[in-house]
């Protein structure tokens, strides 16, 4: 349900039924990347009640397709977020069987995978070490 | 059915579990050990529960 | 969430010229959360916040797709752990969220009591049997409303018959005590007054539940004490289990429990050495620190573990607190899933993901 005024449609407050925070942070993180949000935030009127009013004010387009768009946005990184996790849990499981395969030649089989995690962290971009 | 008289009823003895089936009228006492006080049992019918 | 104005760094050239570089300062404030001896102290995170200075701070959906990482630590047939690079809190919490209260299982819903003569209540038994885990896969099976009629695609139906004989030792009522029916309820509903082979029961099975799936629909674990039963007791009941989420009532939350902490980092200020070194290794009490050797006998500590810090703050109190500094990395979720054991944790959490994008596509729907 959106609650706007008729001439301004850069403004409006989205009021959703049946949902609660689990989706209206999710859609309020989304919508404040994008570039033509000026404000969003959202508000739970009555914590008995099963209702969410999202804010958007935009820069100028109209707030309903902007938070179309930002919901299409969630869609697609819950998408690629399941991708990569199925791949991350194909990839584990390839590698713990290659590991049993390992075993025998290896005595150091378990060491190998928390080693492997520490190496992708620390050679990640954004990491800031200052240990030394 | 019987309208004047239900059908006998049997009831459990407080102190030894016996069996005892009386009928309306009769003296209170269990057949076995004498105890003069008499549970009734559970009823026969379904009892619906929600699991909450 | 506070938002601060954009913040000019203290460096004398504060053109864009390094597109990338944020002063160090600013940087930690961007992606750390920084945990002091009395609180944290968050940073802020909108599009526009490092505008000025030409750092683009937002995460559009292909830098998402770009920086986002899983690495799985652990998986069983129970419980895994694993890690998410690259994600938001929001996005995070609500994971966590759906797992515990929106993923569908199958719980005992109806108890049909026969015959109780335990000292547990009717309803305690009635209760605890709701909470018991079964071995069914929810994707398989349809909700059922108040109007429906039970059949064997929305119900599944279990009998417990079980006395003590006199004589007999105690005896306990084990949830593997439960055994299936698969051709639906066995108890006549209230008015046998149709005689004939027609005896309309609770259910209405079209078919045997045996050929619609392979394996047996029974309880997960099957040692869980439900009763207690002294000689000359009885428990007769059948359950019928219906499909349902936790948000409606725990028991039917397919996790144990989901939860998610952020990465902690441990960074010294300044270097600690010697005694003091020493004194910082015992103090932790899971043991993040290390001590170096040196040579001439000096020695330093080290952070050899910072994933098992549980951020207790003991190395941050006390006169040498200064010198340690707690941080958690903003984007970096260690999330840890323990399944109840209807569904593997894997695919919990694909369910979670999809009931998301569900959610996403249904206010979609609406707004159009």
């Amino acid at each position: 349900m959106e609650h706007g005024s008729l001439e301004d449609s850069s403004a409006s407050t989205f009021s959703i039924a049946e949902e609660d925070h689990t989706l209206a942070n999710s859609v309020r993180f989304v919508l404040n990347q994008d570039p033509r949000v000026a404000f969003c935030g959202y508000s739970i009127p009555h914590p008995a009640d099963n209702k969410v009013n999202i804010r958007v004010q935009t820069t100028g387009d109209p707030a309903k397709d902007v938070f179309k768009d930002a919901l299409q946005d969630l869609i697609v990184m819950c998408q690629h977020v399941r991708g990569t996790f199925d791949n991350a849990v194909v990839d584990h499981r390839s590698n713990i069987s290659a590991q049993q395969m390992d075993i025998d030649s290896n005595s150091q089989g378990c060491g190998t995978i928390s080693k492997r995690l520490y190496q992708m962290l620390t050679s990640a971009p954004h990491s800031i070490d200052k240990t030394n | 059915m019987d309208p004047q008289q239900p059908e006998p009823v049997s009831y459990l003895c407080g102190d030894c579990g016996a069996e005892n089936t009386l009928k309306p009228g009769d003296v209170i006492q269990c057949r076995e050990c004498g105890y003069r006080i008499l549970y009734k049992k559970r009823t026969r019918r379904i009892v619906q529960y929600e699991a909450r | 969430m506070p938002k601060k104005g954009t913040k000019k760094g203290k460096s004398a050239d504060d053109e864009p010229k390094e597109q990338n570089k944020l002063p160090e300062h600013l940087e930690v404030q961007r992606t750390r959360v920084v945990c002091k001896a009395d609180a944290p102290t968050e940073g802020f995170q909108y599009a526009g916040a490092f505008a000025a200075m030409g750092i683009d701070n937002s995460v559009s959906v292909d830098k998402f797709c770009k920086n986002f990482k899983v690495m799985v630590n652990r998986l069983t047939e129970d419980d895994m752990e694993f890690d998410m690079i690259g994600i938001d809190a929001s996005i995070a919490n609500a994971f966590r969220r759906i797992l515990i209260a929106e993923v569908p299982t199958m719980a005992i819903e109806k108890v049909l009591m026969v015959d109780n003569t335990s000292v547990i209540a009717d309803e305690v038994l009635s209760h605890r049997l709701g909470l018991i885990p079964l071995d069914a896969d929810p994707r398989l099976f349809e909700y059922i409303s108040e109007n429906d009629v039970p059949n064997e695609r929305n119900t599944i139906v279990y009998k417990l018959h079980v006395s003590c004989k006199r004589g007999s030792p105690r005896l306990t009522v084990k949830s593997g005590d439960l055994e299936w029916l698969p051709e639906g309820s066995q108890l006549p509903l209230a008015s046998p007054a149709q005689s004939g082979d027609k005896q309309k029961t609770y259910t209405s099975f079209g078919q045997s539940q045996k050929d619609i799936f392979e394996k047996p629909l029974g309880v997960k674990f099957k040692d869980i004490t439900i009763a207690r039963l002294g000689p000359g007791q009885a428990i007769e009941l059948e359950v019928h289990a219906v499909k349902g989420v936790g948000k409606v009532h725990a028991k039917w939350s397919p996790v144990a429990t989901a939860w998610y902490r952020m990465l902690p980092e441990v960074v010294f200020r300044e270097e600690i050495r010697d005694d003091a070194a020493e004194k910082l290794v015992k103090k932790c009490p899971v043991n993040v620190f290390d001590i170096e050797d040196l040579g001439n006998g000096e020695k330093r500590a080290v952070v050899a573990r910072p994933r098992a810090c549980t951020l207790c703050r003991e190395c941050v109190m006390g006169p040498t607190g200064e010198q340690v500094e707690l941080r958690r990395v903003r984007d970096h979720f260690i999330f840890t899933i323990e399944s109840t054991g209807a569904l593997p944790p894997e695919v919990l959490f694909t369910e979670a993901v999809r009931n998301l994008e569900e959610k996403c596509e249904r206010v979609i729907s609406e707004l159009s």
